[in-house]
């Protein structure tokens, strides 16, 4: 007898992913989350859990709780704060679904619990500003190199005397002041200067730099495409990845944006060209694409020719690098959304080992993890007691250098170095050396 | 039922009132475990200091609501079920390592512990833990002393039983008491193991530890059949090669494993041991020349000395990783636990093979070669109902193979409620009877995870107990009829004549029964004297830690004197104060089916009753001799004040205020 089939919200599946794909196949959301054994291998491999040992923080959590809701066993409603906590404390880290026996993405099912339930995990302006990205570029543009100058003659200063910043909507001002460095490039000029073309005659490849690279650390931008000298990049600074719209907004701009993009690499040499990006969160989101369109099998075709071409800057890295002069400790940080196995992390570390050899510190990360992808933002508190927890790991590994895997990890993990070990600093690992 | 309001605001202010949980979603997330049991709790408490423990139950008690703890809640049973609502104690946030002391090799601890963390903590120091589930990595070491869990280091360094030396427990009236092994009388932390919770709350630990092996030597050998791979072990043992590991697997195993985890296994054999021996490196040259020798002997086909530690850690990984291989395939993995005398296992697992094979039901077949424990991966998806019956009915008749073979239906994951029903089938009424005469003394209003371990309806299910031969049945009649208080008496305590007291003697009861040498055990009667029995083993090439006293094999067990001894001991037949028999064990390593009864009778000198029989492991080689404490009367402490008069209700049986070491 076939399975009733619940779902998590009928009226409107367009803003829900309808199937979902792991490492085992394609399954339904409650064919996933039923596939959830109850064994609590997950557990330990859970930050929240280890913080605050709670079966409600627990991955294996998690999915019961979605599964009572699609059994219809629980209510969304009644027990809707208790869900939105679950929803908003879950990193999105994917360690559970590395430690898992069955693969089960739980990262995916909170993403769609959140979409279901409505949960907006980011303040109102700070939303509202990230939405810009996607609609309006320019606009985002403008906003954010206006906020940047008004940062730099101390108007979050003044905003901070007033007491403005305690405010809810507006605390992740005071957070971003810290995290975001103090002098700020500008990536045209940069590249004029170095006279890179954003768009050259004969692309060797496309190159999507995040967010952060385009506002927040150029030189990362301006490092990766000397990397990719040999095969001269088209730079798509003005395209939204749909990466924001994916975790925290509406899954139909997501889709949108990603479409764009499937649209555009198209393009360029029939789709033949690789799509490369410096942001592992970036990276793991891009080979998702099919998974957004499997209810369009003509579209989900071409996103799977696209995710097939996406690659991680660490594909690119000289296979034999000079042995680096530095002779201190290197602790690789493998914090990414979705996932931290695969082989862009396999690749970075066997370059970072080609690199530093004996320096590079072998930590597994079993008790830390630098929250990822504006965490920091949406769970203030649990973001500073991971972050102590990962100052920690890096003290006792005596690392003096921190090689993370994206450019918003980097900046998360120099400001919680900054307070809890001034001794080491992070880096990218396109500027490791 | 809800909470009444009163208890509800009482917990609040034990515990804080962010910790008392009574919203719908926290008590379905907190209705399950890893087995497919699941039922509904009326409250939830977060426990965060184990000071609040006797606090909580003390409310409890008097508001006569039931409870379960539970910690990680990864167990196989449905231990941790809240079969008749009340509150979940959830002890994970007791998650502390106190101490750690590598001089008098102790480590103190809280029960939430992570197993595989304290092993963490050992490491850097040079030590380590012995037990080591396969799911250390998330369960607790208080989890694993209610389980009585062990693993694949078991058949050399024991289970967790024999790790913990001392407890805090607090009973489920909110009383605390200390348990420790320095204390006179029967093992109490022993009989403690394995009792899913149903007797009380375990808060603190001190637990052994031992230096790392500084030298390991790891082979994986293939065979071309399971009846060569067992025997390998039987030699081994016989030899006197007792491994740190012995893991086996045959060949469907083999293959998902391999390609699952590509850690190099040969797919192309039938079965495979997987062997680790340990120990200073002139022992363990001499014992892979031996190890070679019998693996040739019985037909190995290869012979694979693990070079790396990668290699060695990869191996490893993929045999933790059968239980993947299944949990990919389907939502719901049955991991079975049946355990049969080692001499069993290719006869059980040939049954089981053929039982699979009549049912179409895949599955993998794990094992502890040396413990004959194995470990059948069923799948289903409870999602369909007719399939998890047909699964879980074939799984009964996987465990009723085990029985059949002379087995336990569990020899690490305990009974809980999945395997309830089974019991009926393992042990008699009178035993079954006691079991639950030990409950209601110790949780008279059945508050602690009640409904589990013990079959609700024992007395119509259960079979009658065996007929007992003439010379037990004489003394059980004596006993029965006895109205004045009785001594039970071995050699020693024959010469001590008190006034006013009948002596009941063992002296009828000196046979050596049955001396194995394929399972290296020896059964025997209470009454052998120690001398004949060292001398009778000797003659068959084999040896105990039992020294060569005057006194008796049942004296030597019930009088406390020789503690080394208890973990050898693997069944007991006793007569109980009340004439009836009960019997418990078989010729196993392992057995977490019930209370532990050997344990209980262990040390107490005669009080709860007449051992009439033992059976224990022996060894190819000499043994180190038991260490001989001087006969001290009995601690009686709370948990003696509750079983003792429960089991004895007239007070017959009398006890020596003093005596020599062996009764």
């Amino acid at each position: 007898m076939p399975y009733k089939k619940p779902c998590l919200d009928p009226n409107s599946p367009k803003q829900h992913l309808s199937q979902i794909i792991s490492e085992m196949g394609t399954r339904d959301i409650y064919s996933s989350v039923s596939f959830c054994s109850r064994c609590g291998s997950c557990q330990q491999d859970c930050p929240l859990y280890r913080l605050d040992p709670q079966e409600t923080n627990s991955p294996r959590g998690r999915n019961q709780a979605l599964r009572l809701i699609l059994e219809g066993k629980l209510s969304e409603k009644t027990n809707r704060s208790l869900f939105a906590k679950m929803v908003e404390d879950c990193t999105l880290c994917g360690k559970c679904t590395r430690a898992c026996a069955g693969k089960i993405p739980t990262a995916e099912h909170m993403l769609e619990l959140q979409r279901a339930l409505h949960i907006k995990r980011l303040p109102f302006s700070l939303q509202t500003l990230l939405q810009q990205h996607a609609k309006h570029p320019s606009l985002f543009s403008c906003l954010v190199r206006t906020g940047l100058l008004l940062r730099r003659v101390g108007a979050i200063r003044i905003l901070e005397l007033m007491q403005f910043t305690r405010l809810p909507a507006f605390a992740w001002l005071r957070r971003a002041n810290k995290l975001l460095p103090k002098k700020i490039h500008s990536l045209n000029s940069l590249f004029r200067k170095a006279e890179i073309p954003f768009t050259p005659e004969k692309p060797g490849c496309i190159y999507l730099p995040s967010l952060e690279a385009v506002y927040f650390l150029p030189d990362l931008a301006l490092q990766t495409v000397r990397l990719l000298s040999k095969r001269p990049p088209l730079i798509l600074t003005q395209q939204a990845s749909g990466l924001f719209a994916y975790v925290y907004g509406d899954l139909r701009q997501s889709r949108y944006a990603v479409y764009q993009l499937i649209k555009r690499h198209a393009k360029e040499k029939k789709g033949t060209l690789p799509f490369v990006t410096d942001s592992i969160d970036l990276y793991n989101f891009l080979k998702k694409a099919p998974q957004l369109f499997t209810a369009w099998p003509r579209l989900q075709q071409k996103a799977n020719r696209f995710a097939q071409k996406v690659v991680f800057i660490a594909d690119f890295f000289p296979k034999k690098p000079a042995a680096s002069s530095k002779q201190l400790p290197v602790l690789l940080e493998k914090s990414a959304l979705f996932n931290q196995e695969g082989p862009a992390v396999l690749s970075s570390e066997k370059f970072l080992l080609t690199l530093f050899k004996k320096n590079l510190v072998q930590c597994f990360y079993t008790d830390a993890e630098i929250p990822a992808f504006g965490y920091g933002f949406t769970c203030h508190n649990k973001a500073e007691q991971l972050g102590l927890q990962t100052a920690q790991v890096v003290a006792r590994s005596q690392a003096k250098t921190v090689v993370t895997l994206s450019g918003l990890s980097a900046l998360e993990a120099n400001y919680v170095l900054r307070r809890f070990y001034p001794a080491a600093k992070a880096v990218h690992i396109v500027q490791a050396d | 039922m809800q909470l009444p309001l009163s208890a509800r605001e009482e917990l609040k202010k034990i515990v804080g009132p962010h910790n008392v949980r009574t919203d719908e979603a926290s008590l379905l997330l907190h209705a399950y475990d890893c087995s497919l049991s699941r039922t509904r709790p009326d409250a939830l408490i977060h426990v965060h200091d184990a000071k609040q423990v006797p606090a909580v139950l003390s409310v409890l008690y008097r508001y006569h609501i039931p409870f379960v703890a539970r910690a990680a809640a990864t167990n196989h049973a449905g231990s941790c079920s809240p079969l008749k609502g009340g509150v979940i104690l959830n002890l994970a946030p007791l998650n502390h390592i106190l101490r750690i002391d590598i001089q008098h090799g102790f480590a103190e601890v809280e029960p939430g512990v992570i197993t595989e963390q304290l092993q963490q903590a050992l490491e850097p120091l040079g030590f380590f833990y012995a037990p080591d589930p396969a799911s250390q990595h998330v369960c607790t070491l208080g989890g694993n002393l209610a389980q009585n869990a062990s693993g694949a280091r078991c058949m050399k360094y024991g289970a967790t039983l024999d790790h913990v030396l001392e407890a805090d427990v607090v009973l489920p009236d909110g009383k605390e008491i200390h348990l420790s092994r320095a204390h006179n009388g029967p093992d109490w932390i022993g009989f403690f193991a394995g009792s899913e919770g149903t007797l009380g709350i375990v808060t603190r630990l001190k637990v052994k530890i031992l230096p790392i092996a500084k030298h390991i030597k790891t082979f994986l050998v293939t065979f071309p059949s399971l009846e060569d791979c067992v025997q390998t072990v039987t030699d081994l043992t016989a030899k006197g090669i007792i491994p740190r590991c012995v893991e086996a697997m045959d060949k469907p195993t083999i293959n998902a494993v391999e390609k699952f985890a590509h850690a190099g296994y040969p797919t192309n054999a039938e079965a495979l041991l997987l062997l680790e021996l340990d120990g200073s490196p002139a022992r363990i040259y001499r014992d892979i020349a031996s190890l070679e020798t019998i693996c040739k002997q019985n037909n190995a086909v290869q012979f694979i000395p693990v070079k790396t530690e990668a290699s060695r850690q990869k191996l490893w990984a993929a045999r933790r990783a059968a239980y993947s291989t299944m949990a990919q395939t389907a939502p719901n993995v049955i991991v079975g636990d049946g355990t049969v005398p080692r001499s069993q296992l290719p006869a059980a697992l040939r049954k089981v093979q053929n039982l699979l094979t009549e049912k179409n039901v895949q599955a993998n077949l794990l094992f502890h070669a040396g413990d004959g424990n194995f470990h059948p991966h069923l799948v289903c998806d409870e999602r369909n109902p007719h399939q998890t019956q047909y699964i879980n009915r074939i799984l009964k008749q996987i465990l009723q193979i085990c029985l059949d073979e002379g087995g336990t239906i569990s020899g690490e994951h305990g009974i809980g409620v999945e395997k309830r029903s089974m019991m009926a089938h393992q042990y008699d009424k009178n035993t079954l009877a006691l079991f639950s005469t030990i409950k209601r003394a110790v949780d008279p209003e059945n508050l602690a995870n009640p409904l589990k371990i013990i079959p609700v309806n024992f007395s119509e299910k259960a079979p009658a107990a065996p007929v007992l031969p003439e010379a037990i049945l004489q003394l059980s009649e004596a006993i029965k009829k006895a109205r004045g208080p009785v001594l039970i008496a071995g050699r020693h305590s024959l010469q001590k004549t008190v006034p006013g007291v009948s002596t009941l003697s063992t002296q009828t009861l000196s046979q050596i029964e049955d001396i194995d040498l394929i399972n290296y055990t020896v059964t025997a009667q209470a009454g052998v004297p120690l001398p004949q029995l060292r001398k009778t083993l000797a003659e068959k090439g084999v040896y105990t830690c039992l020294p060569a006293d005057e006194g008796t094999l049942g004296g030597a067990f019930a009088s406390g004197c020789y503690p080394d001894f208890y973990p050898h001991v693997t069944a007991i037949e006793a007569i109980l104060p009340d004439g009836t028999a009960v019997k418990y064990g078989g010729k196993l390593t392992k057995n977490a089916a019930g209370y532990n009864l050997i344990r209980l009778f262990a040390g107490s000198q005669g009080k709860f009753g007449m051992v009439t029989k033992l059976t224990f492991k022996v060894f190819a080689a000499p043994v180190p001799v038991s260490v001989t404490r001087t006969f001290q009367p009995l601690e009686k402490n709370e948990l003696w004040q509750r079983i003792h008069p429960a089991i004895d209700k007239n007070q017959k049986l009398w006890q020596l205020k003093e005596g020599k070491n062996a009764l």
